[in-house]
């Protein structure tokens, strides 16, 4: 499907280039400045660059599969403004992966490449994605970025670099959600923020890969940090009552509740179950706190939830400037931390190809392996902090977990619900945070 | 004693839940022996509805209810008029209606996505707070849903056992033609049933969004619950469905609290299987179900 696309106008005079760059001034984070100066005050006039994206358009995850294709488009037009990729614009196209199975998603990959040639792939997520998008892409030749935060691409890629040359995670695996979070405890009990009344911890997850790897990476560390699993749930999806969840848990109360489970409307249920009768725990949720609904439906039971990301919007200037820019294109409720993933996605692409003389199309193997060295080479900073590849797995480095300079990998984010009226503070981790953990009021 | 009443609760609440989504199509098929695989689509549209006649022409809450089942019924009328309708009297309806409403399912889901968009939403009609027994808290919300399953099911048996309308769709199910023989208005009768299955459907969206959230898809897991119960309980048993809709919950509940939550609905599909080896028809039905 091809999108009607709301264009930046291409300026009618060529401008300076010190006048281009203020003009164009956060345009992809210290990237858009870096594309333009490459670009040298070209416009995007020449031949269009098919770039694609298979995203859930429809069904349970469409929610943020309409966030990544406005993460796209908004990308695109931004790059054209700055003269596209060496004066020749890009073109989106998508093809809906629905409810993410891997048929679906080779299928509708396979559509972008044969039905419009895309030179790159620039994905959100997917969670039934495995290896078989990466299969396509290493048959075609062109370059593929996405965000599915799985260690499975980690394995895939360092089980055959020289095939799977062009497919990138942009962001850390979701592995690393367990030792940061387990780290970030120790740090915020350290700094005298949060005491434990006990060495126990609940972690409930939700069937699937994703929920699965993240929940088993922080019990098998646990006892590292000096936490005991007391309980380890497997909850079906979706899940509205708690009451049987609750009953266990006040039986045996944890100082730590860990859910894994995303569905916004299930952890908010949770937390309106929780508070009335609640346990004296510090509660860390996944993902889910980040979309607005969660705080709509649980309201004033929402305030104090901890959650995280290893991919998200920076609350700083690049950032902000992207949710301002975002929000005032797609609307109030947009979701811009789900949108900014394939835009820096895009960024990353864009950079890299303008660096190494230009895209490739499906076939062109040289051309898209000079790409893609420059892309497993680049620092990037994007309005979600420092993409830098792990050469070994093309995947982004987490921050401070796997690389201890914040200018050397993608920042861990831990956010705090503090009003129910606002989004999540960002308390962690530094130099990044922009607000103090609170302590929840059921913690007393 | 604070674990039994939490567990009482629960299965109570989950068994409303699933009353509520069952009625609809437990009456759909009692009278028509028709499946309504667009039931879950009714039950989104239902949600969605409420909450636009509240927030968009700022009704009241009992108000904008009945404007989401005027447009549940109006949808049912729809689905009779252009896929029912035609089929009637056809070989092998039973089938293809079960075929077509998978059809006007995916194309409602679609149509709530392109109006209201994919982001999950709260539904505004719901009540805060409930009341605290010992430690163990009931949301009036929980009550509330529980309340309407009751007065559905209810009104349901009565609108069958006890009118002259009720008598006519009795007569329909048990044998179409000889009914029609007896001047029954056949076409009148689907008709009214699929208008009457999509407004009850509208007030179960409703119910069932105030519990979780508004999704294009939300009615996708209650309709599959929804479809079992019906078999369990013989497909087309309005007042059977809503025992076995209230029994799966208790059970539920209290395997989820004994065992783990990851168990309850495998288990639950295991008793299913072991009652349909044992009476084919479900556990109130009067013939066999319908393989298709």
């Amino acid at each position: 499907m091809k999108v009607n696309k709301v264009k930046l106008a291409a300026p009618n005079v060529i401008p300076g280039r010190r006048t281009f760059l203020k003009g164009m001034a956060g345009f992809g984070g210290a990237a858009g400045g870096l594309l333009a100066g490459i670009n040298d005050g070209a416009r995007a006039q020449g031949a269009a660059i098919p770039v694609g994206q298979a995203a859930p358009l429809t069904d349970f995850a469409a929610a943020d599969g309409v966030e990544f294709r406005n993460g796209l488009i908004m990308a695109c037009d931004e790059i054209n403004a700055l003269g596209g990729i060496l004066g020749r614009p890009l073109e989106p196209y998508f093809e809906d992966t629905r409810q993410m199975g891997d048929a679906t998603n080779v299928q509708a990959v396979q559509r972008l490449i044969d039905r419009y040639g895309v030179h790159a792939v620039i994905n959100g997520y997917n969670v039934g994605s495995g290896s078989a998008i990466p299969d396509v892409i290493a048959d075609s030749g062109v370059i593929y970025v996405h965000y599915d935060a799985t260690m499975g691409h980690n394995s895939l890629i360092a089980s055959d670099p020289e095939r799977y040359y062009g497919s990138f995670q942009g962001c850390p695996a979701e592995y690393w959600y367990g030792p940061g979070f387990l780290d970030f405890l120790r740090n915020i009990e350290e700094s005298g923020q949060f005491t434990r009344s006990n060495n126990k911890m609940a972690v409930i997850l939700s069937a699937g890969v994703y929920a699965a790897n993240i929940a088993n990476a922080v019990r098998d560390q646990a006892a590292e940090f000096g936490w005991e699993i007391s309980m380890f749930e497997t909850v079906n999806v979706p899940i509205s009552e708690w009451g049987p969840t609750l009953a266990r848990l006040r039986e045996d109360p944890p100082a730590v509740i860990c859910v894994t489970h995303f569905f916004p409307a299930d952890l908010a249920q949770f937390m309106l179950q929780f508070v009335p009768n609640p346990t004296p725990s510090l509660i860390y949720m996944q993902y889910g706190p980040s979309l607005p609904a969660f705080r709509e439906i649980a309201g004033a039971a929402s305030e104090g939830v901890l959650y995280a990301t290893v991919v998200g919007a920076l609350q700083d200037e690049i950032g902000l400037a992207f949710e301002e820019r975002y929000k005032e294109r797609f609307g109030a409720n947009a979701g811009h931390n789900s949108g900014a993933q394939p835009y820096d996605g895009a960024y990353l692409w864009a950079v890299a190809a303008a660096m190494a003389g230009g895209t490739g199309e499906p076939d062109e193997f040289d051309q898209n392996r000079l790409v893609a060295d420059r892309m497993r080479s680049l620092i990037y900073r994007g309005v979600c902090g420092v993409t830098r590849m792990n050469p070994e797995e093309q995947s982004a480095r987490a921050f401070p977990t796997e690389v201890t300079d914040p200018s050397l990998g993608m920042p861990h984010q831990f956010l705090q619900i503090q009003d129910h009226t606002a989004g999540g503070k960002l308390i962690a981790p530094w130099p990044y945070d922009t607000a103090e953990f609170v302590k929840p009021s059921w913690l007393g | 004693m604070d674990v039994t009443l939490q567990i009482l609760f629960s299965g109570l609440t989950l068994g409303a839940v699933y009353a509520v989504s069952t009625v609809g199509l437990a009456l759909v098929f009692g009278a028509l022996n028709m499946l309504n695989m667009a039931h879950g689509a009714l039950l989104a549209l239902g949600g969605y509805a409420c909450m636009w006649a509240m927030q968009s022409l700022g009704l009241p809450a009992p108000l904008a209810a009945l404007v989401a089942m005027a447009v549940g019924a109006a949808v049912g009328g729809a689905i009779f008029v252009l896929a029912a309708r035609p089929m009637l009297g056809q070989e092998g309806f039973e089938t293809r209606i079960f075929i077509a409403t998978i059809g006007i399912g995916l194309v409602l889901e679609n149509v709530i996505h392109k109006f209201f968009g994919p982001q999950p939403q709260a539904q505004p009609l719901k009540l805060d707070g409930g009341m605290m027994f010992g430690r163990v808290n009931l949301p009036w919300q929980n009550v509330l849903i529980f309340v309407t399953a009751v007065l559905m099911m209810v009104g349901v048996a009565m609108l069958l056992g006890r009118s002259r309308l009720g008598r006519a769709i009795r007569a329909t199910s048990m044998n179409r033609d000889a009914a029609q023989l007896m001047g029954v208005p056949i076409r009148r009768i689907y008709a009214l049933i699929l208008m009457l299955s999509g407004a009850l459907a509208a007030l179960s969206g409703i119910m069932i969004s105030s519990m979780s959230s508004l999704l294009p898809n939300m009615g996708a897991d209650p309709m599959l619950k929804a479809f079992i119960i019906c078999v369990v309980a013989g497909l087309g048993n309005v007042p059977g469905a809503a025992g076995v809709a209230f029994a799966l919950g208790i059970l539920e509940a209290l395997i989820q609290y004994v065992f783990g939550v990851q168990y309850a609905f495998a288990i639950l599909l295991c008793l299913v299987i072991v009652v349909l080896i044992w009476r084919p028809q479900g556990i109130f039905g009067e013939r066999e179900v319908i393989r298709l």
